[in-house]
């Protein structure tokens, strides 16, 4: 390929990738600058990583002259070098802890919803789909087409006799609110998924097996569970970013706080007195980003592998 | 497959997959079977949460389309924003796998991939908050932009201007690479085999013609893929909006699916809420039999040329 051809893909794509992550690198920046920087000016570098880096410097180059920090009241103080570095630090950091002190317990809350609904996804969606995928028995298609026909009904559709439904059995305000609505509909795509991939492994291998005693547990356990793995991750990272992010279910399932999830949470905070600090909301988003940053560091490979290398048809 | 065997155990055998079939079942009878029903079915009456309830027949399906004033702006915004959704996520995202996929080296393509995938762990309700906090705010990124640049007189209210609301909407997620589109294009291009590639390239067929007359015919079933959640979600989805506008100001970002919502969770209206829902069901279904019909005839089509 000729080399000005090169650059200007590079500087296409570049810009285009600047323009779609710029945004949420003024949120990281502007979660470490206080309220009157913000509204000093929208841009800038946080003045606490700034000191920060100078008192490092110090300590780096050995100097040991103290250093002038400002006080919340605006008044000088000239300080130590140890003192300077937790006063920074904590300038720093206050935006997050005070975010963090709203968003725990509704992170708590998200795990446990997202966490349970992934783990029984995987459960039944995996069993049935393998009893659908290798066994034939009375009613298996009708089963079958039971189960994804379910595919046809939009949410839109279900939401409002969801609600009236989950109230009539007294759920609002419970997790079980979120988890069984989630688990019902979720397991519909992971048996799909999962029978399209049971279907296709060869029957050679369970018939040895069959050979050497293995019972219809010790197939599923011992035959389909090892090979299916890039299957499971893909499966489990879909529902999990599914359920992680859906903001309005648990919105509407939850009148109180105690049960609320880190989507809805957000969305509480940010209409709530907490919002008027700017900097506070920038780590809550920050914050809010960080479990599933995680969650990809650890399983990005699998998934585009999984997604990429055909076992998955979608 | 296992052969069945005769008689009493081929019975029982069937009663024990049923068995464990059951907790699957009965999570979908509970959970979206009743509620449908109960959709089409309490669309027929008038009721708040925990009273009475009336029966109106049609009245709540014929106030929605004949009587209640947002009906239809909210079908036209609907429809604009689909369109506007589908326009830019059947281009911007190609456009961006097509160049990651042109570059010569793994290592940067898996990059450049990488970056365009980071967007997805931020939840959706912060990257909203931030669009309206942030980048639309009246000391947002935008404004801000233009201030700097001495274009103070073009700055603008642009979630609450009437005239910019729905504009403002259709630009939400600018350029609209960051996500899962990139990489399910970037999966198709890279299921092209090299000897069309190659034959192509043997033709003299390079640059942007390849791109339309060999990538674009090839990868057409990821366009039909995301297509058809484009369409869907943008007939059903509304977080966004109400996340955003709220609908507002007036009715002038208003959907049917909000409104229903609306309805439903403000006004106390749960009758008449399922009816809306229903008709938009409706239309979803229709719009997915007719894209079934498409779909066939585009596969066809697709092995005749291949």
């Amino acid at each position: 390929m000729r080399r000005g051809r090169l650059i200007a893909i590079h500087a296409v794509l570049l810009l285009t990738a600047v323009m779609t992550l710029l945004p949420f690198v003024f949120v990281v920046n502007n979660a470490l600058r206080d309220n009157s920087e913000y509204y000093r000016s929208f841009f800038g570098r946080p003045e606490a990583a700034t000191g920060l880096g100078r008192v490092v410097w110090r300590y780096a180059t050995a100097d040991q002259r103290a250093l002038v920090i400002r006080d919340e009241g605006g008044e000088a103080r000239l300080v130590g070098r140890a003192e300077a570095a937790g006063h920074y630090w904590a300038r720093l950091t206050a935006g997050s802890r005070r975010a963090w002190v709203v968003l725990r317990p509704y992170v708590l809350n998200s795990f446990v919803v997202s966490g349970l609904t992934a783990l029984g996804v995987a459960v039944l969606g995996s069993g049935a789909a393998y009893i659908l995928a290798r066994y034939r028995f009375l009613g298996r298609n009708f089963i079958f087409g039971f189960i994804l026909a379910t595919m046809v009904f939009p949410g839109v559709l279900t939401l409002v006799p969801s609600f009236l439904l989950v109230k009539q059995l007294g759920l609002l305000n419970t997790y079980w609110a979120m988890i069984l609505p989630y688990v019902a509909g979720g397991q519909v795509f992971a048996i799909f998924v999962f029978r399209s991939f049971f279907a296709g492994l060869p029957e050679e291998l369970f018939e040895s097996a069959r050979l050497d005693g293995a019972g219809h547990w010790a197939l599923y356990w011992h035959i389909v569970l090892p090979l299916s793995k890039p299957v499971f991750s893909v499966v489990l990272i879909m529902n999990i970013l599914g359920t992680w992010n859906n903001f309005l279910w648990p919105f509407i399932v939850n009148t109180d706080d105690r049960h609320q999830v880190l989507a809805s949470g957000l969305y509480t905070m940010a209409r709530s007195a907490v919002a008027g600090s700017a900097g506070t909301m920038f780590a809550a988003y920050t914050l809010s980003s960080l479990p599933l940053l995680v969650l990809f560091v650890y399983a990005t490979k699998p998934f585009i592998r999984g997604l990429t290398s055909g076992a998955v048809k979608l | 497959m296992k052969p069945p065997a005769a008689g009493r155990t081929r019975l029982s055998f069937a009663a024990s997959c049923h068995l464990l079939l059951l907790p699957s079942v009965l999570l979908l009878l509970l959970f979206i079977y009743l509620p449908v029903m109960w959709a089409f079915l309490k669309s027929l009456y008038e009721f708040e949460v925990g009273s009475k309830a009336r029966f109106v027949g049609l009245a709540n399906y014929l106030e929605y389309l004949v009587i209640d004033p947002p009906t239809w702006p909210s079908v036209l915004n609907m429809a604009l924003l689909t369109l506007v959704g589908v326009g830019v996520r059947l281009t911007f995202p190609l456009i961006v796998a097509k160049l990651i996929h042109s570059l010569p080296f793994e290592r940067t393509r898996y990059l450049y991939r990488l970056a365009f995938l980071i967007p997805i762990v931020v939840p959706g309700v912060a990257i909203q908050l931030l669009w309206s906090r942030m980048i639309y705010a009246d000391y947002g990124l935008i404004n801000e932009v233009l201030r700097t640049c001495g274009l103070g007189a073009w700055t603008h209210s642009w979630l609450n201007d009437p005239r910019t609301a729905l504009t403002a909407l259709m630009f939400f997620g600018f350029p609209f690479a960051g996500g899962f589109e990139v990489l399910i294009y970037y999966a198709g291009l890279s299921a092209i085999p090299e000897s069309v590639n190659e034959a192509a390239a043997l033709e003299g067929c390079t640059g942007v013609g390849k791109f339309l007359r060999i990538d674009v015919p090839l990868v057409l079933s990821q366009l039909k893929l995301i297509f058809v959640l484009t369409v869907i979600g943008g007939l059903q989805g509304f977080e966004g909006i109400f996340v955003l506008t709220q609908g507002g100001p007036g009715f002038r970002t208003m959907v049917p699916g909000l409104w229903m919502y609306y309805n439903a969770f403000a006004f106390q209206r749960m009758g008449y809420a399922c009816a809306i829902g229903v008709l938009l069901f409706v239309v979803i279904l229709g719009l997915t039999l007719l894209n079934l019909r498409y779909f066939r005839s585009a596969e066809e089509m697709q092995g005749g040329t291949s």
